[in-house]
């Protein structure tokens, strides 16, 4: 659904004007149908991704190595669902309901970030979420702090400074493991393989020069191009890889000096937008969870409500 | 009581100066404070059915890393704000320099005159 209210020219001019003069938008202010259309998509896109790649890593809570590495997990999963709340939250301010975005969510209709379609096989993939799934969210996040839409760039802050956070913690996993027996290194290598596609995939397919893009970039929705952030991310952590003595899981990946930037083989974005769609290997699985979940504490969302209105559970306590 | 929403702003440019902010019913804005002696801070939002809820979820919500030694919840839609077409009001509409004490420059010359005259070197 298109949005086709385009709203009267001089009001969109000077609303284009404010974000040119590098102004943010406040919640509840005018702003054109097509621009808050845009917006939502993202946050909530954001959002979803927050609460479903919480999944991944709650698996291994259970099986951490140590109770420090439990401890250590826990809290980052719960920044994870924290950092949802906050997104929801914000997506509100431009016109939907959180119930509507958790329904559309669970039934498997809207969407959630491609990386966290894929199974996390063994604790290296812990590592490897840590360091390069939240790498690369922080190239992107860290760009749209300065986004114009400004409930949504502070909660940025916030969550790029935990983020921050899960890549230290991250590192540490991955050092332990790198430094570690033949067979925790031979681990680390095969857990960096099998999700070097996803990563590159993350930051989505090369912009093709469209009107499209550049309204996004205009209006400051987007900051940066899709290629511009992997490059940056590249930059990042392809040395931190390297410094560990272990492999780039593509040959053709090489430093460009004259254009100071990687050349890497193209990775299949058919892929990508089949995982988009929900058709990732655990996509399913990971949506049926989170359903089967929703509905099992739906009696603790209606107890909560029913204690406010000083109803039977209440008085019964009391 | 006259309504903050109708009406022009004080400084007399047209539309609204004042807006609620929009939120759900069931919205608590969150305000900490730090430290003590700290002022209280919007840090976000929460769900919750009344106070006590809000309270709590705040807590779990905003401190459970950082330090806090208060919570303020309030429901988001009593939030009432100025909006982004007066933010005019706030320019100063005069010269306010005698409001600041940098701009009091002779009395902050001869006071270090003299400081410089009554703490001479070799009385050190």
């Amino acid at each position: 659904m298109m949005p086709s209210e385009p709203g009267d020219p001089e009001q969109v001019a000077a609303f284009n004007a404010r974000i040119a003069a590098g102004d943010q938008i406040e919640a509840g202010e005018w702003m054109p149908e097509e621009y808050r259309f845009e917006a939502v998509r993202l946050i909530n896109m954001h959002a979803n991704s927050e609460i479903m790649g919480a999944l991944p890593e709650r698996e291994w809570i259970p099986r951490a190595p140590t109770l420090a590495r439990k401890m250590a997990l826990t809290a980052k999963v719960q920044d994870e669902v924290g950092h949802g709340m906050l997104l929801y939250r914000v997506a509100e301010t431009l016109g939907r309901s959180r119930d509507e975005m958790i329904t559309e969510l669970v039934e498997g209709r809207a969407r959630f970030h491609n990386v966290f379609h894929y199974p996390a096989e063994t604790w290296a993939d812990v590592a490897i979420i840590q360091v390069f799934v939240d790498g690369a969210a922080m190239q992107t996040q860290g760009a749209l702090r300065s986004c114009s839409y400004a409930p949504y760039s502070r909660v940025l802050k916030r969550i790029c400074y935990e983020e921050d956070f899960h890549i230290q913690l991250g590192l540490d996993v991955w050092r332990a493991l790198a430094e570690g027996t033949p067979r925790q290194r031979a681990m680390l290598q095969n857990a960096l393989n099998r999700w070097w596609t996803p990563i590159l995939h993350f930051f989505g397919m090369p912009d093709r020069v469209s009107p499209h893009t550049e309204k996004m970039l205009a209006w400051r929705l987007k900051v940066k191009s899709n290629e511009e952030l992997r490059q940056q991310f590249l930059r990042r952590f392809v040395p931190i890889i390297l410094e560990y003595g272990l492999e780039v899981p593509d040959p053709a990946l090489r430093w460009v000096e004259e254009e100071q930037r990687y050349v890497y083989t193209e990775p299949d974005w058919e892929e990508l937008k089949r995982v988009g769609r929900n058709g990732g290997p655990k996509s399913a699985e990971r949506l049926a969870l989170r359903q089967r979940f929703h509905q099992q504490h739906a009696w603790v969302r209606e107890a909560v409500g029913r204690w406010a209105q000083g109803g039977p559970a209440r008085a019964a306590v009391a | 009581m006259k309504d903050a929403t109708a009406g022009a702003p004080p400084n007399g440019a047209g539309g609204r100066w004042a807006r609620p902010l929009p939120a759900p019913a069931d919205v608590w804005a969150v305000f900490l404070q730090a430290r003590k002696r700290d002022p209280h801070v919007h840090v976000g939002d929460v769900h919750a059915p009344d106070s006590e809820m809000a309270l709590v979820l705040a807590k779990e919500n905003y401190a459970r890393r950082d330090p806090c030694v208060s919570l303020w919840v309030v429901r988001a839609a009593e939030i009432y704000a100025t909006t982004a077409d007066a933010a005019g009001m706030f320019e100063p509409a005069t010269d306010k320099s005698y409001r600041f004490g940098g701009s009091y420059r002779q009395q902050q010359r001869v006071y270090r005159g003299a400081w410089r005259l009554s703490h001479r070197e070799e009385d050190q």
